[in-house]
């Protein structure tokens, strides 16, 4: 059973259809790229999977349960997490409150807990602190754990984003574009960072239009153009496919 | 330096001595010390509307018909039922809980910002009216008088001493359970959404859910604030609930600056104090008050505490390491984090 599937997911927008009858399988254990050109989709697909727009029409199974509809905290909930294609962080927060803000699902602590600052509270309290501490040594970030996250560089921006991510304790993270912005030292970095959530077994969801990043990591790709699957299968398959190469080099589909 | 590590506590401690020993020195007659009282209502009040300002990053100008109303819900509990008005400083911030709960509902489902303060501003004005029209129950434009003041073990908390004290402690009370909030799960959720809420929802946050709940929290807060006023003027009014003192707690927050605990305490006190002095010129003090308010927004654009605590880092920073670039430095949980 997939740990993801979308079937006829589509959405329109004003008659024009952004996502258009997609269907979509993620294993568990999959690091499974979606690409395609610019305004293919794949950021609007990411929005009806996460919750943050609702489809037309279609279905989106998590677990293989209808998840079709549910809020983004609900979904969150349930170990389904999303980073933002424009890096999206607590800005005015130092590193580490970004990671303790970020762990809302990961918070143990009572209310009266923190009122009377009990021995319980402050025990939780120590412990997200050693648990912030830990993922941010897992993404490289220690060093910066007192800065301000706007005083952060691009590339630390989205390693903290995925440290947030991750506070969340998900079972599936979709990051949308996260190369974006990075040069290639910080790129490759970011795609070893992912190699490493998958290899703790966190399933992923990768959305990027870089062709290259994502052949190198990805176990399955699906390729997407004007809002419609065009092609699924692995890396080797994917970079020798007609339509596919069509889509990228831009000649007309079928011609 | 520790004092750095605690940000209340080198601006508290000296307000606290301040406030505790005021009525001993210039607070010394019954007029003075009723001023004393104002201001720590009006600290109250202005605490809860920075909760919606500083800690939501909202706006709500309905704000003091939840203040106004927590006053009616006390006085009419102690004038018609002869309920005590230690239950009434307990029912006022229920009450006003409550209908903040459904106005936050209403409002927070599909407004923020701009939009919200507008639905909030016509609540509030229908709020008024509803009052003034009301006349049986809320006693009209004159409104109700004779509000009885609590008592203590059957002696009456008439004098502005025992009131004050008493309204002190309370807003000590206000003071650590807004800080204590801020470190809870739930001050954190109501953080991370109005630092960036497509973020905290992505991460698990109920935002809608959370930031209702906020709301009502902080209308409780101003409802008590309320109370407080009722039984110490002893009357009642229509105008409690509108924008006259809506004003009033934007001023106080404004000049004393958001997002702090002490903010809307130095604010209230500067604007009872300045107020005051200001008694004789009758309506044109809003004329100065909206000039100082300028000046203020323009040259301490944070609020007053927040640069009087800027000037305080500096000074004790100059002594240890230069003073580089540790103001710069967020405090976790000092909400130093908002200076742009």
């Amino acid at each position: 059973m997939a740990l993801l599937e979308t079937r006829g997911l589509t959405k329109l927008f004003g008659g024009l259809s952004a996502v258009d009858r997609l269907h979509l399988r993620v294993e568990q254990g999959d690091i499974m790229g979606l690409i395609g050109p610019n305004g293919s989709g794949k950021t609007t697909a990411l929005n009806l999977i996460t919750g943050f727009l609702k489809p037309t029409e279609g279905s989106v199974t998590y677990e293989g349960q209808d998840v079709t509809g549910l809020e983004p905290h609900e979904l969150a909930r349930n170990g389904l997490v999303r980073t933002f294609q424009i890096t999206t962080l607590f800005e005015n927060l130092t590193v580490r409150d970004n990671i303790l803000h970020g762990s809302h699902l990961a918070n143990p602590t009572t209310l009266t807990g923190a009122l009377v600052r009990s021995g319980r509270y402050r025990r939780q309290r120590a412990e997200m602190q050693a648990r912030a501490r830990e993922l941010l040594g897992l993404v490289g970030l220690e060093q910066r754990i007192d800065s301000v996250a706007r005083d952060l560089s691009a590339g630390e921006h989205r390693y903290l984003e995925i440290a947030i991510a991750l506070a969340a304790n998900p079972r599936m993270v979709l990051l949308d574009e996260p190369a974006t912005g990075l040069n290639p030292e910080e790129a490759a970095y970011l795609m070893d960072l992912i190699r490493t959530l998958s290899r703790q077994g966190v399933t992923i969801l990768l959305v990027e239009h870089n062709m290259r990043l994502i052949t190198n990591i990805c176990t399955r790709i699906t390729v997407l153009n004007f809002g419609a699957k065009i092609a699924e299968g692995t890396p080797e398959e994917i970079v020798d496919d007609e339509a596919v190469i069509a889509a990228y080099l831009g000649r007309r589909r079928g011609a | 330096m520790r004092l750095r590590n605690r940000p209340g506590l080198w601006f508290g401690t000296p307000v606290l001595a301040v406030a505790a020993t005021a009525p001993l020195f210039l607070f010394t007659n019954a007029y003075n010390r009723g001023l004393l009282v104002l201001i720590v209502i009006y600290a109250v009040a202005g605490l809860s509307l920075d909760y919606i300002m500083g800690e939501m990053g909202q706006f709500s100008f309905g704000h003091a018909a939840f203040w106004g109303f927590g006053a009616y819900v006390s006085a009419k509990l102690a004038l018609d039922l002869g309920i005590s008005p230690w239950i009434g400083f307990l029912a006022a911030p229920v009450a006003a809980g409550l209908v903040g709960l459904l106005v936050g509902y209403i409002a927070l489902r599909r407004t923020r910002g701009l939009e919200l303060a507008i639905v909030t501003l016509g609540f509030g004005v229908l709020a008024w009216t509803v009052a003034l029209r009301w006349r049986p129950v809320t006693g009209g434009p004159a409104g109700l008088r004779q509000v009885p003041p609590p008592s203590l073990f059957g002696w009456e908390i008439r004098s502005e001493l025992a009131y004050y004290y008493f309204a002190l402690l309370l807003l000590l009370g206000v003071v650590f359970i807004l800080t204590r909030l801020r470190e809870s799960r739930f001050g954190r959720a109501v953080r991370s959404i109005h630092e960036n809420e497509d973020l905290a929802r992505s991460i698990g946050v109920a935002a809608t859910r959370t930031y209702v709940f906020a709301f009502s929290f902080a209308c409780a807060l101003v409802g008590f604030s309320g109370a407080l006023y009722a039984h110490h003027f002893r009357f009642v009014n229509p105008n409690l609930l509108g924008l006259q003192y809506m004003f009033i707690f934007l001023i106080v927050v404004l000049l004393g600056g958001t997002g702090t605990v002490w903010g809307p305490v130095l604010g209230a006190a500067i604007f009872v104090l300045v107020s005051e002095w200001l008694r004789a010129l009758q309506e044109y003090r809003f004329l100065i008050f909206g000039f100082v308010l300028l000046m203020v927004v323009l040259f301490m654009p944070n609020g007053v505490f927040p640069a009087l605590r800027r000037v305080a880092r500096r000074a004790t920073d100059g002594g240890r390491s230069g003073g580089d670039g540790a103001g710069r430095r967020a405090h976790p949980g000092s909400g130093g984090s908002q200076a742009g």
